[in-house]
């Protein structure tokens, strides 16, 4: 597998602060994968996001060492149009970055600037706008539709730049649990129809987890541990000194396993639906 | 056993925005001593817009809204404010002062009381949201998010209001960021005696904390009740929205088996996992 | 229930005739309409400006009650300008005194020009109101664009109206912040109100700064920056939508015809002045009785 994503001895730390919020970190993301990314705030979440798509250093203030390749080349290599038709970062408050007065104007401001023909304007929007269900809302202003809905125009508007890499910034911390849903349900959309790599940031465990391929703990500045998203979640006892709260299920089914009432060779349900038939297995069986 | 007197009554409350929208259609409802209370459901289900007239800020365009047996229709602001606290969602909103110290005493000011009282008020909201006296002299602006909430929410306590309404205070807080804010509130709660009422999308959250929950859709109250039995009416709540905590969802698909609907924590989960486990082997 | 559109001011039904009219119309009636006072000195037209200005308003189901909100201001600036212009207007021995307020001389002539001055400002006031309330900010932005304005300045104003969005919506939530605690308005004198509302301004502006950092981000990561991309013609897909029609042409055409007719009878016949207009010999009648 290609990396799309590689970060060799990245360091970087903002000129305010002392300690640096990423701290030589070593991590590759594999094309087409669902990479989740996880950890306290203050981690450096956000800034490893921004190190991916430009904005740290061009934004920002500070002292950065060893490399970032994005597509094979180093991020510093890109001027910053050529980067954003590569990276698209939706980012948790989708209110701040709405510049237009309607819908339609939000999505297709991205375009506009990559000076795209109107046609080709028209044929994407027939595609996301219907992926990301926000038809009907198109001639409102964005700022005035609801928390979930404005995260769908948000998407939209960096999709219909079509990046192949997605990034997400805690995407559904300002939503209500349908807002977040519905929010999940277009990234797994993305992912089954058009193998996008997408890298998302998010506390909420329980939508993230059915979805990610490999998980990544971020702990201050070091990445503490990386792999699939199952052996990732074996090392509970671990995730949760670095103050990680596993979704119920995987809590649940973790203890069993401890205690040995749980196979030790069996995975761990990843989602209600598995535990509920290995729950039913366990309980249910003709035994 | 005495039911508790309740402190805040709304009878038959309706609210209408003056553009015409219904945001709250006859609703009833009672808090009372000893209430630690979760307010959820979808944005734009009328939780704001309750709260925001228990403490009124809002008033009722129908029906009305006792709350220590004031009608907040003809209440002033300032006897709200001593009664229901509401500490808004973003701190920004809520920080106009130039320093912590009078932006916690902003509020004793402007009911009046003696400088004395002012000064023990504020040092006491202070302690008790835990900031020492070096940031007395900052400018909230500059404090760190976490810091400034806490200052929002000390800038509240100072009023003593017996019932504190907080808005969303987990969102955009990691985990354990959460389940230090929320300690917290326990702390007034069980410590001090306030009312405590949480506007909030983080179920596992309100299965940990909130003894009561109000569940709101469509301007109106679909549930309310112990957080175990709200949680168990899977068809009001799928009604709304709202999915419970993960483990509730697990113990609701294998009721059959014998676990409870309302079951809670992944603790409650592995107790009846073993007691039933037990029993099958006997 | 009708459909409504979101203006800037309020809602306009969406089937207003007005609304069908192209955006660039509009702000070209805002634009011209608003200097017909300038011109015209005599009252009497600028009242019937007035009156025009409310048929159309009527004619574009425009709710009047709009203009409910303009009442007080009205007022208080014609109070204003009466105070200026008599009390505050000086010493003028040549002028004629109607009469004394605590010795002060009120003179006619400063009464006349206060009366023209408000009777130039009001229509101007409702032209604004009924741009407002039958064009939505896209709309502004669309006219702009339509004028070939350039884009990074039509992207500055679409910044800009969206900022006062923003600071009004936070404004009213950092007042209800206010209340919360336990600040009340009522029976405080003006200068306890006025401080009250300076300090709005603290909460307000840390709202921006921060909110404009995150802004830049935003509009930097979809590749925007302010000199463009290299050679990348920006195409136009949201004007591509406002098509602008002949009846758009004739109603230029008409605005424009309004505006030459209307220098040509000021500044070619000496017509349309306070010099000779009705009202100026109604208020010579009644202040100095036929004098003068």
């Amino acid at each position: 597998m290609s990396a799309v994503i590689r970060f060799e001895s990245y360091t970087w730390r903002y000129s305010r602060t002392k300690q640096p919020a990423l701290d030589a970190i070593d991590l590759e993301i594999e094309e087409g994968a669902i990479v989740g990314i996880i950890g306290p705030n203050g981690s450096g979440k956000t800034t490893l996001a921004y190190s991916i798509n430009g904005l740290i250093p061009r934004q920002e203030m500070g002292v950065r060492k060893g490399k970032v390749y994005v597509m094979g080349r180093e991020v510093m290599a890109y001027t910053p149009a050529e980067l954003c038709q590569r990276v698209g970062l939706v980012f948790s408050d989708p209110e701040a970055q709405f510049t237009a007065m309607t819908v339609e104007d939000e999505v297709v401001f991205g375009m506009e600037n990559l000076g795209l023909p109107i046609e080709e304007i028209e044929r994407r929007l027939a595609w996301v706008v219907p992926l990301t269900e926000i038809g009907p809302l198109m001639d409102k202003p964005p700022y005035e539709v609801s928390g979930g809905q404005k995260q769908r125009v948000a998407l939209a508007s960096v999709l219909a730049m079509r990046p192949p890499i997605l990034v997400l910034d805690e995407p559904t911390t300002m939503l209500d649990p349908l807002g977040r849903r519905r929010v999940f349900q277009v990234l797994e959309r993305l992912k089954r129809e058009y193998q996008s790599t997408i890298i998302v940031i998010e506390h909420s465990l329980e939508h993230l987890i059915p979805l990610a391929d490999h998980m990544v703990l971020l702990y201050y500045g070091k990445v503490l541990l990386a792999d699939e998203t199952e052996p990732f979640f074996e090392r509970l006892a671990f995730l949760m000194e670095h103050d990680v709260f596993p979704p119920g299920v995987v809590e649940f089914f973790y203890h069993l396993k401890q205690a040995g009432e749980y196979p030790a060779d069996a995975p761990l349900p990843l989602t209600v639906e598995d535990g509920t038939a290995r729950l039913r297995e366990l309980l249910g069986g003709k035994g | 056993m005495m039911k508790p007197e309740p402190y805040v009554v709304a009878e038959n409350v309706t609210f209408r925005y003056p553009d015409g929208t219904v945001a709250l259609r006859d609703i009833n409802l009672r808090f009372a001593e000893g209430d630690f209370v979760a307010l959820i459901g979808q944005n734009g289900s009328g939780k704001t817009t309750l709260s925001k007239c228990l403490n009124g800020l809002f008033k009722p365009t129908e029906g009305r809204i006792l709350v220590d047996g004031l009608d907040t229709r003809h209440t002033s602001i300032t006897k709200m404010a001593v009664r229901v606290g509401y500490v808004f969602q973003n701190p920004d909103h809520q920080l106009f002062n130039s320093t912590v110290w009078d932006e916690i005493a902003y509020g004793p000011r402007n009911i009046q009381l003696p400088k004395a009282e002012v000064e023990e008020r504020v040092r006491e909201a202070a302690e008790v949201v835990g900031l020492d006296e070096s940031t007395f002299e900052q400018h909230p602006f500059f404090l760190p998010k976490g810091l400034r909430q806490r200052v929002a929410i000390a800038s509240i306590l100072a009023l003593r209001p017996h019932m504190i309404i907080v808005d969303e205070p987990t969102t955009g807080q990691d985990v354990k960021q959460s389940l230090e804010i929320m300690d917290f509130l326990t702390r007034l709660h069980e410590e001090r005696g306030h009312i405590i009422v949480i506007i909030t999308h983080d179920m596992p959250i309100v299965a940990r904390y909130a003894r009561r929950t109000v569940l709101m859709a469509h301007s109106q109250i679909l549930a309310d009740g112990p957080t175990r039995s709200v949680f168990a009416q899977t068809d009001v709540l799928a009604e709304a929205f709202v999915e419970p905590p993960q483990i509730t969802q697990l113990a609701q698909r294998c009721a059959d088996l014998g676990f409870a609907a309302g079951t809670l924590s992944v603790q409650e989960m592995l107790e009846q996992f073993r007691s039933l486990a037990a029993r099958r082997r006997a | 229930m009708q459909k409504m559109h979101k203006t800037i001011l309020g809602y306009v039904p969406e089937a207003s005739p007005l609304y069908e009219v192209h955006p660039f119309v509009r702000l070209y009636f805002l634009m011209v309409v608003s200097i017909f006072p300038m011109i015209i000195g005599a009252p009497e037209w600028n009242l019937a400006l007035i009156l025009v200005v409310l048929v159309l308003m009527k004619y574009g189901r425009v709710s009047l009650s709009t203009l409910k909100l303009y009442v007080p201001i009205s007022i208080s600036m014609g109070m204003l300008i009466l105070l200026s212009y008599t009390l505050l207007g000086g010493i003028h021995p040549e002028f004629h005194v109607v009469f004394r307020i605590l010795g002060f001389p009120i003179y006619y002539e400063r009464i006349e020009a206060a009366v023209e001055v408000y009777t130039r400002i009001l229509p101007m006031i409702f032209v604004m109101v009924l741009f407002l309330s039958t064009s939505r900010e896209r709309d502004v932005l669309v006219a702009m664009r339509w004028a070939r304005v350039p884009f990074t300045m039509t992207y500055m104003t679409a910044m800009a109206l969206r900022a006062v969005g923003m600071v009004i919506e936070d404004f009213s939530i950092v007042r209800q912040a206010e209340k919360a605690r336990g600040f009340d308005p009522h029976g405080k004198s003006l200068g306890y109100k006025l401080r009250q509302f300076v300090m709005y301004i603290i909460p307000l502006m840390a709202l921006s700064l921060r909110r404009s950092e995150e802004f830049t981000k935003a509009i930097v990561a979809r590749g925007y920056s302010f000199t463009g991309l290299k050679n990348v013609k920006r195409p136009d897909y949201v004007l591509s939508k406002y098509p602008f029609r002949t009846r758009d042409a004739v109603l230029i055409l008409i605005i424009t015809g309004f505006l030459l007719g209307i220098l040509y009878l000021r500044y070619g016949l000496g017509m349309l002045t306070l010099e000779g207009s009705v009202t100026q010999r109604w208020l010579r009648q009644w202040l100095l009785g036929g004098a003068a």
